[in-house]
């Protein structure tokens, strides 16, 4: 694993080492300094990764541990993670993770994954940033796929302390050039490493086959046409080279607006009806454009109002509905609850925890959003309407619903290439500007939302609740969610497909980077909704659409008779969204919390024996078939990750068991002895031991 | 994991009859006023179904309604219990109840006829229908909800008659009231002797059984109680320490409340004991000789014991019924809670809370019994409700059989029902004032380790909410009596034992003579033998199970330890007591965080039944 390292050559000395965990004092350090450094352990290098500043003699707190437990090694900063080294190797050596990033170790943290950094100074702890007039004792790294990171510079020289502390301040909290991302300096070194899987099959929908071949298979070929107007980005940078839109619409349309006000098509039903989205035209106060729009608009609406189309149910999503800043309220008091510096902290936020839950408003937003979705598959299932989703740009809340859409509607969506490729479809090519969502460059922190965390945790409510629906587990989205913030992939590093084809391409070429362009800005923090839009449609379409009412007695009859119902794992899926239903997505959220640990239980240790049975029916099998053909075959035992199921944790295969500590806190009073007091007194302290047998 | 909802949990397709042809003889059926044309037949097929003793009041034809798919079939009330009786289905003589359609009158909480959309009238006992009811709603206080939609066109009176049939049957039932005849049948049909399915715990044998068991050698069996003389409360034998004599003991418990002094619960194979008493009697001033034999009792030969307060950080019986009923009102379908204040409105319950504490405070001890091998006595000053609770829980906890279908029943059996819990009292038979589901709280904390740890228990959680809906089912005395002693009074079966006072280990009696009383455990009084297979975790872990090869009911000296397959390197194997040490921190240490207890699984109920 990375970050654990290989003993350096030099003077590789296998003398027994000295233990550097726990209670070492100051004066020993001194001592052992020397030590130290000569059994430096190797960093792991990617290809073009650089070492920006270092310091040695940190100490490294075993989290869970309120305690001074810790590890002592070096800390790394690179231009593509911060990494910690351990010198005490004897707590590396066992095979404790049961899951291994390739790229990421347990003590390596990308720049990108770096949340907020806080300092210790004189048991206070403070938000760093920007210049420092006095350096910490104590760094505290908060990343944003929820683990914590504390390291003590008590012992480290000053001048190290300063240096790492404020390169590891400037390198993941200054806002960043787009040309300065990791990626490009990886794309150009390991140029040569990528090998395309022949195996992986996942559509990109970066040629006008795909689209076909999508349309096809959705059989929407009919009334629907692909087109490569955009083909080199010249009518408009937002959308992709290719795209569907409905057959009779002229082309020029396209240009007309850059793209805006255009129905692009998603997908379509068995019965015919379509999902479709499109982004907002511009706001403009002068009535003469207002009036083109309007003609525009006419025209465009004619277009897909006629038969063949089926009626159009048009989904304002940038009113009535979810804010991005709400969004993004709810998580960043949601994710609070999840980052934890101590055990101490866990239990005090334990006793009010579900109001917490509720009061973040996360698992809310969550049930809303499936809401919706379940309300436009209604309309396209039972009413057999066209859906129409409509956002300023079509790129945020219309990806996440047109793919919640697509996966409770497609059975193909569930599996794990059409997974892959609906997120390639609505996500990448749709243009979710995930360089700013996820705040790469550091560059604007409000237009920082977890859209596609959001996305993600939605996905998660279906699988809890129909896990046989799927072909992909939970794991697949965790570690889905987790590569948001590992720089060495380009999908989710760009705003739009154009950003990255300019900028992959010219790097490639190694041509002089020409400045970047910077996106259009999209501030989601608009006072008033579209009028002119909405007033457009409302007028036409209020007269065709039920009113809501009506709409809430259908979506209630569509919801309830589909639950009563015996599931199709391979139909039509829908979530419950009752309030008990909406839950945690544990294994993201609480994996590194040790107290939320359940070792040998969870839903692991059903699909744990679930898989041994199938192993067992399968040697059965290959019993009988070797009797019949009276042939002695090889005993072949497969080594099965998921054997031992007593050792395995609820949150499998996250969980590290040696950080396991079960200390029951034993409530001093109540408690009465009787015997011998000192006895019992001694007994206590072997207690708080019990741990770490 | 909750496999949907309640209203599927069991369901199994009602077992199809063919269509009854000719009379078999009406019964005694009392129909008043009933409408002849279609009724004859029916009611003879409805009479086929009742109880001995049990008289069908009123019925009429109705829909059953919020659960797909509808069925159609009939409602009927009869002195014992409500009833619905979908069409063509017949009940099956081997399980008289049926556990998804009867509601026994004691059982329904709450009764509303409806008519029109707007039309509700609350019919408490003894109120007057002011309408001809459309549609009628029975909440049972196991929150089933049953909704019948009657059949208009000429039926409506007897629409009316039922629901004010079941209005006055309600009014007239008391909750000790139990369907007599069923044990009387039941029992019958066993012809000779009948095994209880599991040792009721009511025989010297059955303790002294259990006390090998768990290989407890420094114990005997106490007949001292055979009488009831001691406490009424206990149970007519326990265990003691070999060494203290009856005479000690009848003197030391005179100190204790209600007369119930230190008793083993459980034995650890370490070595360490689990005890139970009440509180010091404040009145009592013993001499020193007594408080020598209370001290060496509790003490029971080890050099230092701890006392736990067993009421400390655990909620009040008023704290229990309070959040049990908030529980109630806010599964109730038409609870008002909105979707995205669930979180919240069921922290306001504080039931999980409390559920939280109970698992804690378990915890806790459990590692003191099993790591530290020390023993524990637990006391409470009536010893009758949360001591039975916690000591169950670290049984849970520590000893795998326990985990097991016969050792989990045994546990209750011999924790709860013959340690002397007052269900009657505490299910609210006896007013309201003392009511406090203390049993149904424990159930609710075994269901969050079922949870946490699914291939630990051979039983499922079906069997649970069998055993939850069963505490309303008055068909034996199991849950309808305060004492073993009132319980043993009514199965007639204390004569047998004060007439012939034998000292020493009394012989069981015969089995020809003896009329073994029908206990909960008997489940196909309830159950049909598909639902019962249904009580089986399919993915409890066989290498969990203390002996799997071996015949269930000769569970012998623990031997849990080997089939654990212990983690090399993390464990130094010095001694027995380190490796409970690491059986308890590894494996059942149970999870009392928020984020680890889980929506309770009859929480759910009333919204999946909606």
């Amino acid at each position: 694993m990375l970050g654990k390292g290989v003993v350096g050559g030099g003077g590789g000395t296998k003398a027994p080492k000295p233990s550097f965990v726990s209670y070492v004092r100051p004066e020993e350090i001194h001592t052992n300094e020397k030590e130290v450094t000569e059994k430096e352990v190797t960093l792991h290098l990617l290809p073009g990764e650089q070492v920006l500043c270092e310091a040695s003699t940190v100490l490294k707190y075993v989290q869970e541990d309120s305690s001074q437990h810790g590890v002592y090694g070096r800390l790394v900063c690179t231009d593509f993670k911060i990494a910690f080294l351990g010198d005490d190797e004897s707590t590396l050596d066992n095979d404790e993770t049961q899951f291994k990033n390739k790229v990421i170790g347990e003590n390596d943290i990308t720049l990108h994954c770096v949340d907020q950094i806080y300092g210790v100074f004189d048991e206070k702890k403070k938000t760093l940033f920007g210049q420092l007039k006095k350096y910490p004792e104590k760094l505290i790294i908060h990343c944003k796929d929820l683990r914590v990171f504390q390291f003590c510079l008590r012992y480290t020289k000053e001048e190290e302390v300063k240096r790492i502390v404020s390169g590891i301040i400037h390198h993941t909290q200054a806002p960043k050039l787009l040309k300065r991302l990791f990626l490009f300096s990886y794309a150009t070194a390991a140029q040569n490493n990528t090998v395309t899987d022949p195996k992986n099959h996942t559509v990109m929908f970066d040629s006008l086959k795909d689209w076909c071949w999508e349309l096809e298979r959705t059989k929407g070929n009919m009334k629907y046409k692909a087109v490569s107007v955009n083909e080199d980005y010249e009518v408009c940078e937002r959308l992709p080279a290719y795209f569907v839109v409905p057959t009779p619409l002229p082309e020029e349309n396209v240009q007309r607006f850059q793209g805006h006000g255009i129905p692009i098509w998603c997908w379509s039903c068995h019965n015919g009806s379509a999902l479709l989205k499109m982004s907002a035209l511009p706001k403009e106060q002068d009535d003469g454009i207002l009036q083109i729009q309007k003609s525009f608009f006419d025209r465009i609406y004619k277009t897909i109002h006629r038969p063949p189309y089926e009626i159009v149910k048009t989904e304002d999503l940038s009113s009535n509905f979810l804010s991005l800043q709400e969004i993004q309220t709810a998580y960043s008091k949601f994710k609070q609850l999840f980052l934890i510096d101590n055990s101490t902290e866990f239990w005090d936020t334990d006793i009010k925890w579900f109001s917490l839950l509720e009061s973040s408003s996360w698992l809310d937003i969550i049930r809303r959003c499936l809401k919706k979705a379940i309300e436009i598959t209604e309309c396209m299932e039972a009413q057999n309407m066209n859906v129409l989703l409509l956002e300023e740009n079509a790129s945020d809340l219309c990806c996440l619903i047109s793919s919640l859409v697509q996966l409770m509607m497609d059975p193909h969506c569930r599996t794990r290439i059409g997974f892959q490729s609906l997120i390639q479809k609505e996500w990448v090519m749709g243009g979710h500007c995930f360089l700013d969502r996820c705040n790469h460059l550091r560059q604007n922190d409000k237009e920082e939302v977890p859209v596609f965390l959001l996305f993600l945790d939605c996905v998660w409510q279906l699988v809890h609740q129909h896990p046989p629906a799927f072909e992909f587990t939970e794991t697949y989205l965790t570690v889905l969610s987790d590569s948001l913030y590992i720089p060495i992939f380009s999908t989710f590093f760009f705003n739009s497909p154009h950003q990255k084809d300019t900028n992959m391409h010219q790097r490639q070429l190694s041509l002089p980077l020409t400045q970047s362009k910077s996106s259009p800005k999209r501030g989601f923090f608009r006072e008033e909704t579209d009028h002119l839009i909405k007033n457009l449609l409302g007028k036409r379409i209020s007269k065709l659409i039920n009113s809501s009412d009506e709409l809430q007695d259908n979506f209630r009859e569509f919801y309830d008779t589909w639950h009563s119902k015996p599931t199709d794992y391979h139909g039509l899926l829908l979530p419950h969204i009752e309030g008990p239903e909406i839950k945690v997505w544990a294994q993201r959220y609480l994996r590194w919390i040790p107290e939320a640990q359940i070792l040998g239980g969870g839903r692991v240790a059903t699909m744990s024996k679930l898989l041994e049975m199938m192993e067992e029916v399968q040697s059965l099998q290959e019993k009988i078939d070797e009797r019949h053909h009276s042939q002695q075959a090889p005993q072949a035992e497969a080594p099965c990750l998921l054997r031992n199921s007593a050792r395995l944790s609820s949150l499998f295969p996250f969980a590290l068991l040696q950080r396991h500590s079960s200390k029951p806190v034993l409530p001093t009073s109540g408690w009465k002895a009787l015997g011998d007091e000192d006895d019992l007194a001694k007994q206590e302290d072997e207690f708080v031991d019990l741990g770490d047998v | 994991m909750w496999w949907g909802g309640r209203g599927q949990s069991f369901n199994i397709a009602p077992q199809k009859e063919e269509p009854e042809m000719g009379l078999s003889g009406p019964k005694s059926v009392q129909e008043s006023r009933m409408p002849e044309p279609r009724s004859r037949r029916l009611s003879s097929c409805l009479a086929s179904g009742c109880l001995p003793g049990e008289q069908i009041l009123a019925w009429a034809p109705g829909v059953r309604k919020g659960l797909e798919p509808e069925m159609s079939g009939t409602l009927i009330c009869t002195n014992l219990r409500v009833t619905f009786q979908p069409c063509g289905w017949q009940r099956n003589q081997d399980t008289p109840l049926s556990s998804e359609y009867d509601f026994a009158l004691v059982n329904i909480g709450r009764l509303e006829a409806v008519s029109g959309l707007s039309r509700v009238q609350l019919l408490r006992p003894g109120s007057l229908l002011k309408f001809i009811p459309e549609e009628i709603l029975i909440h049972g206080r196991d929150f089933r909800l049953l909704r019948i939609a009657f059949e208009a066109g000429g039926l409506e009176p007897q629409a009316f008659q039922v629901t004010m049939a079941i209005v006055q049957a309600r009014a007239q039932s008391s909750q000790a009231q139990q369907y007599l005849g069923i044990t009387l049948s039941k029992a019958g049909q066993g012809s000779g002797s009948r095994k209880p399915p599991i040792p009721l715990m009511e025989t010297a044998e059955d303790w002294e059984t259990e006390r090998n068991k768990q290989g407890a050698r420094g114990w005997r069996v106490s007949t001292v109680n055979e009488r009831f003389d001691v406490a009424t409360s206990l149970p007519r034998y326990f265990w003691v320490p070999n060494r203290i004599l009856d005479s000690e003991i009848r003197r030391a418990f005179g100190h204790f409340h209600q007369g119930r002094g230190p008793r083993l619960s459980w034995h650890h194979p370490g070595g360490s004991d689990l005890l139970r008493c009440g509180g010091f009697y404040t009145a009592s001033d013993p001499n020193k000789e007594d408080i020598r034999a209370v001290e060496s009792m509790l003490q029971a030969g080890h050099s230092d014991v701890v006392l736990v307060d067993s009421m400390d950080e655990l909620p009040s019986l008023a704290d229990v019924q309070l959040a049990h009923l908030r529980l109630r009102a806010l599964c109730l379908p038409d609870s008002s809670v909105a979707d995205d204040k669930w979180l919240s409105a069921l922290e306001g319950t504080r039931w999980l809370d409390y559920v939280r504490a109970c698992l804690r405070k378990a915890s806790d001890i459990s590692v003191l019994v099993t790591a530290r091998v020390r023993s524990v006595i637990l006391q409470e000053r009536g010893d009758r409700d949360l001591n039975g609770l916690l000591s169950s829980l670290v049984q849970l906890l520590s000893a795998p059989e326990a985990r097991t279908l016969f050792g989990f029943q045994s546990l209750v059996q011999r924790e709860w029902v013959a340690a002397g819990h007052p269900f009657l009292t505490r299910l609210g038979g006896t007013g309201a004032s003392e009511e406090s589901p203390v049993f149904l709280l424990f159930l609710d904390c075994v269901w969050q380790l079922l949870q946490q740890f699914p291939a630990d228990f051979e039983f499922s959680e079906f069997f649970l909410l069998a055993l939850h809906d069963s505490v309303r089912v008055p068909d034996t005395l199991t849950f309808l009596r305060n004492t073993p002693w009132e319980r043993g009074k009514q199965s007639g079966q204390l004569n047998s034992y004060t007439q012939v006072y034998t000292p020493g280990y009394s012989q069981p009696p015969a089995g020809n003579s003896f009329n073994p009383q029908l206990s909960v455990w008997d489940w196909d009084l309830r159950y049909s033998s598909a639902q019962i297979l249904q009580f089986q975790n399919p993915g409890y872990d066989l290498e969990q199970c203390p002996d799997s090869w071996l015949p269930r009911l000769q569970v012998k000296c623990l031997n849990f330890l080997n089939s654990l397959d212990f983690p090399t390197g993390s464990c130094c194997q010095t001694g027995r007591s380190e490796r409970h040490n690491v059986l308890s921190s590894l494996g059942k240490a149970p999870h009392y965080s928020s984020a680890a207890v889980t929506y309770s699984p009859w929480l759910s109920l009333g919204r999946q039944m909606s």
